[in-house]
């Protein structure tokens, strides 16, 4: 009889470890791989092209690119990629339209022909950055994983691409906008991730919480850049809407160590959004990648960031034509920084937005949202996590470089060396003499 | 039967004004003295001297080896042996401290063929410990050819525990390498004075050639030599042997302007001699004789003048070159806008070596109870008592938040570049008050790191620092990720200070390493690291 009553006891005591929170905290903690903090940060409005285009070993701008002007062949000429040098950005128009005629069913001649008719610089779309404009992110592809087979999840523009980002749809399938409700009770990666217990926290630069999707007239940016304040409840239940705080909030948590296992950055005004100055998003990202690995996350964490679309500049690979009618959109830039990542290494492995959702379902082991994400490939192709965890390297191109002439060291030994072998021959002879002298007066 | 009888001259009288003999001399009957007794004597005396040395020796090598490396290296402590590490190519410290700057390399080079097998503060220190060691032996062998062995020893003795002398032979500091040969440089002087033979003036012109490879402010002795000769009419030298000694001195110390020419370092070099003929002062004029002056030992140098005031009318050519070797760098030296704590110590030997002069020849009239001997080392021992003591607290690492330039190491500087070189990415750059933290820093750190202080002016900079045109804007754009601040910089640059911690409230500064030093229960910081973003 005691036997059975040890045995239920044990049961019992094993049965409430594992039902209760800290043994669902344990679960929860638990990853696939080494990464245990997953950050990703979504830019505005870049192909690859416009920032890759020329990078070594990337599928860049093929050397026989032109563009034409005029896409019902009239003798009007086209246009060569160049680089963007002095030039002013401009805000290309990048609507579903835009995307069709720039994709022109596949010809991907559109590019410059498309915005013709539009109130822009026609030709700036075929302009493209390089290393002396972007060198921190050139750096970081030089160091870290840099993908050239990325693709914008939607033909469209930011609101679905970022809904993409967050919950594997495009959202409103109708418009790109929120609907007047919002989003009703859409499943995003927010919910997986509570529904398994895992941290996550939505960090928004210049938040503003009174932002949401019911502010009357156009949506505002901040909503189209955190979808997830499109939804009622994510705004009004506070254990939820606790998850959304401001950036500043990033920085403390890293300070303090609880860096949350997902983290979303999103950006405001350095979004890299055209006209906006490319090299204050840059400054941005650099400086939340450089917190990141100036922390004590570090070792066990990972960086990701994209583009939420093209922003109507010009990509020369054709994306692929998904099932759902919704993409894909064309290439965007999209980096990958770890402690695990390859180094210097150009991923070739076809990617999109919800890859990341993917990887972040992967690791932490929660149910896909839906086709797409589960369709996609995650990032494992950019990770060795053979290897040991990499030192940070901060990455600072930009910064003045200590500049030290060190100057040649061969000549020295042979000139010193000289000089005091000639000294001692002087004093050795001297003190030689000396004492001979010395040893012939004494005999 | 009579004993046989033995005399040993040591010393010529006090009132001798003709030159003492190069050596004791042993003088005997040579009808009656054994040879066995002879050698007894003379081995009696050498085991005597030998003994004494050995005592001296003991005691200042462990004056200046006790704690050597309590603390972490100052700035130009960091600088000479980073330009060491540069030289043995060890690459975590090449980016930081370029091979060329403004002096000439023979230190440096000494050491950097150590730092290829090791990088290390104890090593550095510890090559300057051996050169102020053999100092102390060679201020005996000074003492001895000018005055006799008493005077030498006593000449070692006051070396071995000069404050001055064994602070700076504690650093890995040019200065004790150029003191070393000045030492040479005189003592080849004085051998050239007592035997008038040529080779000496040419050896003296090579060991002020070493001089001036370890310092170029060694060229000052060049002078002081000048004008020994000058004024000594009693040690003639032919112009065919001046000019001789004069092409020797060149001929050496060709070594650094035909480096800096090979190195590719001409523009490096030139830029350095504009900028020290353009410094401003950094201290007032009469600095030494409240820092250095003190450091020798104000009693050695009361002994020193009082024994020139009562054996006035003994003065010989061998006065005249210690007060040459003293006075001109003094004056110098004084007149110079750029001062620093340790630039006198090449006078050092000549002070000692003067007042172990007035011990070894108290001027006691006969009839006076007390044996000299006992007299001169009574005197000795209350002088090395006072040395004693102040070296002893001077080697003790400053609990302040003052720190005299050369005069020690610097308290929190080597764990603070140990916890960035550990807990900071390689890539990091900081920003500190000025270069001195920046050039620590950087040593144990290996982290680039930038001075606030530094003028944007090149005529107002050191040519090896770059200046960081506008702080603001390289924190707001991530390329300063940590600011520095420290109590010594901050002592010196208030102005700069305020500066730095407004940066630190602008940019979230948050202190993610401090260092402090305690007095009793006091605990003063002295280096804080700030992470800042923008």
């Amino acid at each position: 009889m005691n036997r059975v009553i040890c045995f239920l006891s044990v049961v019992l005591v094993w049965a409430g470890l594992l039902t209760s929170p800290a043994g669902a905290a344990s679960t929860a903690s638990s990853t696939k791989t080494p990464i245990k903090h997953f950050v990703t940060l979504m830019q505005e409005n870049h192909s690859f092209d416009n920032y890759f285009g020329t990078f070594p070993g990337a599928n860049g701008i093929p050397p026989t690119a032109c563009m034409p002007k005029d896409r019902r062949g009239l003798p009007s000429g086209c246009i060569k990629p160049f680089s963007i040098g002095g030039r002013a950005s401009e805000n290309l128009p990048d609507s579903r339209a835009v995307f069709n005629n720039q994709y022109a069913r596949g010809a991907m001649d559109g590019f410059v022909s498309a915005l013709s008719a539009r109130a822009v610089t026609a030709d700036l779309t075929m302009a493209h950055y390089d290393e002396s404009d972007i060198s921190y992110y050139w750096d970081v592809a030089r160091q870290y994983v840099l993908f050239d087979n990325y693709f914008s999840s939607a033909s469209g523009g930011s609101l679905w691409n970022h809904m993409f980002w967050m919950t594997g749809t495009p959202g409103n399938p109708k418009a790109e906008k929120v609907p007047a409700g919002g989003f009703g009770s859409l499943p995003t990666i927010f919910d997986r991730l509570n529904a398994k217990g895992v941290s996550w926290k939505v960090y928004i630069q210049n938040y503003k919480p009174a932002e949401t999707f019911r502010v009357k007239g156009p949506e505002p940016a901040q909503v189209i850049r955190a979808p997830i304040l499109a939804f009622a409840r994510f705004v009004d239940d506070p254990r939820l809407s606790a998850h959304v705080v401001p950036l500043d909030d990033y920085y403390s948590d890293l300070a303090k160590g609880t860096l949350p296992a997902v983290s979303y950055v999103v950006p405001s005004g350095p979004s890299e959004h055209p006209p906006g100055r490319v090299q204050s998003g840059e400054a941005f990202v650099g400086n939340v990648v450089t917190a990141l690995k100036s922390s004590t996350a570090w070792p066990s964490s990972a960086f990701m960031w994209s583009y939420d679309d093209w922003g109507g500049w010009y990509d020369h690979a054709s994306p692929p034509k998904n099932a759902d009618g919704f993409g894909l959109g064309f290439r965007v830039p999209a980096l990958l920084v770890s402690p695990y990542a390859k180094r210097g290494v150009v991923d070739h492995t076809q990617l999109e937005h919800t890859s990341m959702l993917k990887f972040i379902e992967t690791n932490w082991g929660l149910p896909a949202l839906g086709t797409r994400d589960a369709g996609a490939n995650d990032l494992r192709s950019a990770f060795d996590f053979g290897q040991p965890p990499r030192p940070p390297q901060l990455l600072s191109s930009e910064a003045p470089s200590p500049n030290v002439v060190s100057g040649k060291s061969a000549i020295i030994y042979p000139a010193y060396g000289g000089a005091v072998l000639v000294a001692l021959a002087f004093l050795g002879v001297a003190a030689f003499r000396t004492r001979r002298r010395k040893r012939r007066a004494a005999a | 039967m009579s004993r046989p009888r033995l005399v040993v001259v040591q010393d010529p009288p006090a009132v001798h004004v003709v030159d003492p003999p190069e050596e004791p001399i042993v003088t005997h009957d040579p009808v009656t003295l054994r040879p066995s007794l002879v050698r007894r004597h003379v081995t009696w005396a050498r085991v005597t001297i030998g003994a004494c040395l050995m005592v001296i020796v003991s005691v200042a090598t462990f004056l200046r080896l006790y704690g050597l490396d309590r603390v972490g290296f100052n700035s130009d402590e960091a600088v000479y042996a980073g330009q060491a590490a540069s030289i043995a190519h060890v690459k975590e410290l090449t980016p930081f401290f370029p091979i060329y700057r403004a002096h000439p390399l023979l230190f440096q080079a000494l050491l950097s063929v150590f730092y290829r097998f090791e990088v290390s503060d104890f090593i550095g220190r510890l090559l300057a410990v051996l050169f102020g060691l053999a100092t102390v032996v060679l201020g005996y062998s000074l003492g001895r050819a000018l005055y006799g062995r008493r005077a030498g020893l006593a000449t070692a003795a006051i070396l071995a525990l000069m404050p001055y002398h064994v602070i700076t032979s504690r650093q890995a500091l040019l200065d004790i390498t150029e003191t070393f040969f000045a030492t040479l440089a005189l003592y080849a002087l004085v051998r050239y004075g007592t035997s008038k033979k040529s080779m000496w003036l040419y050896a003296s012109g090579a060991a002020l050639g070493l001089t001036f490879l370890s310092k170029e402010t060694g060229i000052v002795l060049v002078a002081a030599a000048v004008c020994f000769l000058a004024l000594s009419p009693d040690v003639p030298a032919r112009s065919r042997d001046l000019i001789g000694s004069l092409f020797v001195f060149i001929g050496i110390t060709v070594a650094y302007p035909l480096s800096i020419a090979l190195g590719g370092a001409t523009t490096t070099g030139r830029s350095f001699f504009v900028w020290q003929l353009l410094r401003r002062p950094n201290h007032s004029l009469f600095f030494y004789f409240g820092t250095a002056l003190p450091a020798i030992g104000l009693l050695v140098i009361v002994v020193a003048l009082a024994g020139l005031v009562l054996h006035r009318r003994a003065r010989s050519w061998r006065e005249t070159l210690l007060l040459s070797w003293i006075l001109v760098p003094l004056v110098f030296f004084t007149l110079w806008p750029v001062k620093g704590f340790q630039y006198l110590l090449p006078i050092a030997p000549a002070v000692a070596a003067l007042a172990a002069r007035t011990l070894s020849r108290l001027p006691l009239r006969r009839g006076v109870p007390v044996p000299k001997i006992l007299l001169s080392a009574l005197l000795l021992t209350t002088i090395g008592g006072t040395l004693l003591v102040s070296s002893w607290s001077r080697i003790e690492p400053t609990t302040g938040t003052v720190l005299l330039a050369g005069s020690g190491g610097l308290p929190g500087g080597r764990e603070s570049g140990d916890w960035l070189r550990s807990n900071v990415a390689p890539d990091a750059r900081l920003l500190a008050l000025g270069p001195s933290m920046a050039n620590v820093l950087q040593f144990y750190g290996n982290r680039k790191v930038w001075g606030l202080s530094v003028s944007t002016n090149s005529l107002h900079r050191n040519p090896v620092y770059q200046p960081l045109p506008n702080p603001d804007v390289a924190i707001r754009r991530g390329e300063i990720q940590y600011l520095v601040w420290d109590a010594y910089s901050a002592d010196r640059s208030p102005k700069f200070a305020t500066q730095l911690l407004k940066y630190v409230n602008r940019f979230h500064g948050r202190v993610v390493h401090a260092e402090s030093v305690k007095s009793g229960n006091k605990v003063t910081p002295v280096i804080t690291i700030y992470a800042v973003r923008p």
